[in-house]
């Protein structure tokens, strides 16, 4: 007997129903929910980094001050460089924006691995409220967001701030490799047919360079961390120079991830505003398949320049030139996606709504930062300049302007697909003049400042070196910025409750997370698409094709918790897989990590094993069911 | 019919469990790479390695060690292979059991003869040999696993899960290998 369309649709909505309630949230492994998980919690945290930055800034509005002193400042720079960083940019792209959107854009029903996903977001909060208890326990790392030694080893920093430093990091580590390993996975393996990789999004490159970037570049950071902690704690001698050790070891370990991580923050960006862009003018990427090699090659190109961090050591003249050198390749990558952005747009019909405003704001403060970048390569001059507000003013414009406008944009631009309603257009705009505004009024002073001597770092400055007017307008454009910020929030929270319906694709978006109903349902695809371009949703042939074989019961994979693998280059349909579903076991897991982690910051090695002994255990609960056989 | 037809020109069978493997073995590499990387950093930033008071690496027993790991390569193939994987599980959990104990008691005979605490030769020695040991008692854990989960009979689950776990022995073992080269270097750099 046949079923209706209603039928099968029915059939579905139970085999991927959620449990509702708490309990739901705390067990998901549906792919939205955890991305929504990650949005929120990223969320508080980018608060909290807010608000240190605007005491930071309230702190340096004129000279002499006193609202903070030395101790606390120290903890206050250290903490928002890594909040903004580990627990709001990586997780906002990754996690959020890559979760729940990714296996939308490939035409999957989740993620390869649904119950690490939801691992990884439990271990992630995990470890934010790992370093936040080190801050308000007045045990906040304080040796900067690189964390150089001798300064950060046990003579100089005797007390707990260091435990918290590496233990939150290495934890946080943790979720991110999980998160990219899961991300690869489903792009590699979850494409809908017929998503051959030429066909595959420019967005999902993006994620694709990121999470290798991740999954290559985090190791380097965990031996370090793993390097200090012996040293600091079972007295060993990695940078110990009295003991045949180096402290440049550190540096070189910390860089090798570092300089990727940059690109691992912005690459994501440049992911959002490919989708952005075709949008909002209206026409493909320009030069895409350019775009998508550029992406990787920018990650893979930042792996080979982590010494640039170090030109004012004293490393020997060829390696600095060399590192220059290489450097300087990162200029072909960017350029070429630069002129494709801004060509796409000029050749296209462009609507400036919020989103493409953003994506235009970033490409200016992208060039901008870029062009300080390229003023590095420099040696002379960059160390000139290293450890003042030049650096600061150049990272922030590549942080802030090129990695979190996108962001920005993004949450505009898939706000009707998240919550199904159309956000304000006017005070959307209203936010991005102010941002941007205030970013500049923040950041351009600083280079300023910078060049006439100020150090970066500094808890305050004596009134007679002319650098306190720049400061006040750095300090207002700082307030300025959290103004924008807040409006900003305030139009996506006002929209939610007042905003008109959104219907599926009130953009006509080029890609497939636009062909489902907004918000989209558990199973995401009724029936599993069949992809012949890049930009699927605007093949209407195809998805009117697809209305048809739901009609005809093809291809709706409605037996169970079913979800088609792919073939690794073409997206041939390979295999078709029983997914697990909702799981009380990650949230258990992480919470058995987390004392595992707790005992390692107070040295009580025996509990560490008995809560190693107990993170096997769970593991082993963990795969005690097994998925259908077909 | 409701089903999505699998493609006959798509040859690969790799399950998904194989490629998160492959994401672990991708990102293991990296942090082996980063530690025979400061590994050989350290030794070019001191004239004597290994310093003076510190015994040379021994040679001859971690080679031969070496030799037998590499050889329950052929039974973890085996069992990725055959329907009846329990004896090959068996065979290799045997021997690769008989390797981790010598390793560690050799671990032990080093930490009397020098410390980690006395200088960074010793530090890097041990971290790099521990993190490698690490590696291979996971990969017991999880034969261990597999030979219980096959009490209750064979299923497609399990199957894949002998694949996968193979191809983590495999990597332990290129990577023990690189480890031992490593950490015996200094007796052939003479």
């Amino acid at each position: 007997m046949t079923s209706t369309v209603a039928e099968r649709v029915g059939r579905l909505e139970r085999q991927w129903a959620e449990r509702p309630g708490v309990l739901g949230w705390l067990t998901t492994t549906d792919h939205k929910r955890v991305g929504l998980l990650y949005f929120w919690t990223t969320l508080v945290f980018f608060g909290a980094g807010g608000v240190e930055a605007l005491i930071m800034r309230s702190q340096l509005i004129k000279a002499n001050n006193s609202l903070v002193g030395p101790e606390v400042f120290d903890q206050l720079f250290t903490v928002h460089g890594m909040t903004m960083i580990f627990w709001f940019i990586i997780p906002m792209t990754t996690g959020a924006f890559g979760n729940y959107l990714v296996p939308l854009m490939v035409g999957a029903r989740d993620m390869a691995f649904p119950r690490m996903n939801a691992l990884s977001f439990w271990i992630f909060v995990a470890s934010g409220i790992f370093l936040y208890i080190g801050l308000f326990s007045g045990f906040g790392p304080d040796a900067g967001w690189f964390n150089y030694v001798p300064l950060a080893d046990r003579h100089f920093d005797p007390s707990r701030n260091i435990e918290f430093y590496t233990l939150a990091l290495a934890f946080n580590s943790i979720a991110s490799t999980l998160t990219s390993a899961n991300l690869i996975v489903t792009i590699l393996k979850l494409r809908a047919p017929g998503m051959s990789f030429n066909r595959m999004p420019l967005f999902c490159f993006a994620f694709l360079a990121a999470s290798f970037g991740l999954i290559f570049a985090l190791p380097s950071l965990s031996v370090d961390l793993l390097f200090l902690y012996l040293q600091r704690n079972l007295g060993f001698h990695f940078f110990d120079a009295a003991h045949g050790g180096s402290s440049f070891l550190w540096q070189h370990l910390f860089w090798f991830f570092g300089h990727p991580e940059v690109y691992i923050l912005i690459v994501p960006a440049f992911g959002i505003a490919t989708e952005i862009i075709p949008a909002f003018t209206r026409r493909k990427m320009l030069a895409f398949p350019l775009v998508a090699i550029a992406e990787l090659l920018v990650v893979f190109i930042g792996f080979g320049v982590w010494a640039h961090h170090m030109f004012a050591t004293g490393l020997p003249s060829t390696t600095l030139v060399f590192f220059a050198g290489a450097t300087s390749m990162v200029v072909i990558p960017s350029t070429i996606q630069v002129f494709a952005w801004t060509m796409s747009i000029y050749t296209g019909r462009p609507k400036f709504r919020t989103p493409l405003l953003f994506i235009v704001g970033f490409i200016v403060m992208f060039v901008a930062g870029g062009l300080t970048g390229i003023m590095f390569l420099a040696i002379p001059f960059d160390q000139q300049v290293t450890d003042t507000y030049f650096v600061v003013a150049h990272f922030h414009y590549i942080i802030f302007g090129a990695a979190v406008f996108p962001i920005f944009g993004g949450m505009y631009y898939w706000f009707p697909k998240v919550t199904g309603k159309l956000y304000f257009e006017r005070p959307g705009q209203i936010s991005f003049w102010i941002i941007f505004v205030g970013t500049n009024l923040l950041f351009f002073p600083m280079h300023i400042v910078g060049l006439l001597g100020m150090p970066r770092r500094v808890y305050t400055y004596p009134g007679d070196m002319g650098w306190t007017s720049y400061n006040l307008v750095e300090s207002i454009g700082g307030y300025v910025t959290a103004i924008g910020i807040l409006v900003l929030f305030a139009n996506l929270v006002v929209s939610y409750f007042r905003g008109a319906p959104s219907g599926p694709d009130p953009w006509h978006g080029p890609t497939l997370e636009w062909s489902v109903p907004s918000p989209p349902p558990e199973y995401n695809f009724a029936v599993i698409p069949t992809v012949s371009s890049a930009y699927a949703n605007w093949d209407s042939d195809d998805r009117e094709r697809d209305g048809h074989r739901l009609t005809a019961g093809v291809g709706t994979l409605e037996r169970g918790h079913e979800q088609h693998v792919s073939s690794l280059i073409d997206g041939w349909t390979a295999e078709i897989v029983d997914m697990p579903h909702a799981s009380p076991w990650p949230i258990l897991l992480a919470l058995a990590l987390s004392l595992l982690f707790a005992m390692l910051v107070i040295t009580k090695f025996m509990f560490a094993a008995i809560f190693l002994v107990i993170v096997a255990l769970t593991l082993l609960g963990w795969h005690g069911k097994e998925p259908q056989e077909r | 019919m409701t089903d999505v037809a699998v493609d006959a020109r798509a040859r690969e069978r790799l399950s998904l469990g194989w490629w998160g493997v492959a994401m672990l073995i991708a990102t293991e590499a990296a942090l082996f790479a980063m530690m025979i990387g400061s590994y050989f950093y350290l030794r070019f930033k001191n004239a004597h390695w290994p310093p003076p008071g510190v015994p040379e690496p021994k040679v001859v027993v971690p080679l031969v060690l070496l030799g037998v790991l590499m050889l329950t390569a052929f039974p973890m193939w085996r069992a990725a292979r055959s329907a009846t994987p329990r004896r090959w599980l068996l065979l290799a959990l045997f021997v690769q059991s008989g390797y981790f104990a010598m390793e560690v008691s050799d671990f032990q005979d080093d930490l009397h003869h020098f410390t980690p605490q006395q200088h960074a030769y010793g530090s890097i020695y041990y971290t790099l040999l521990g993190a490698d040991h690490g590696h291979v008692a996971v990969g017991l854990l999880l034969n261990a696993w597999l030979l219980w989960k096959l009490l209750f009979g064979m299923t497609e689950y399990r199957r894949k899960a002998i694949r996968a776990i193979a191809f983590y022995w495999y990597a332990v073992i290129v990577l023990t290998i690189v480890v031992t080269l490593t950490v015996t270097s200094p007796a052939f750099a003479r």
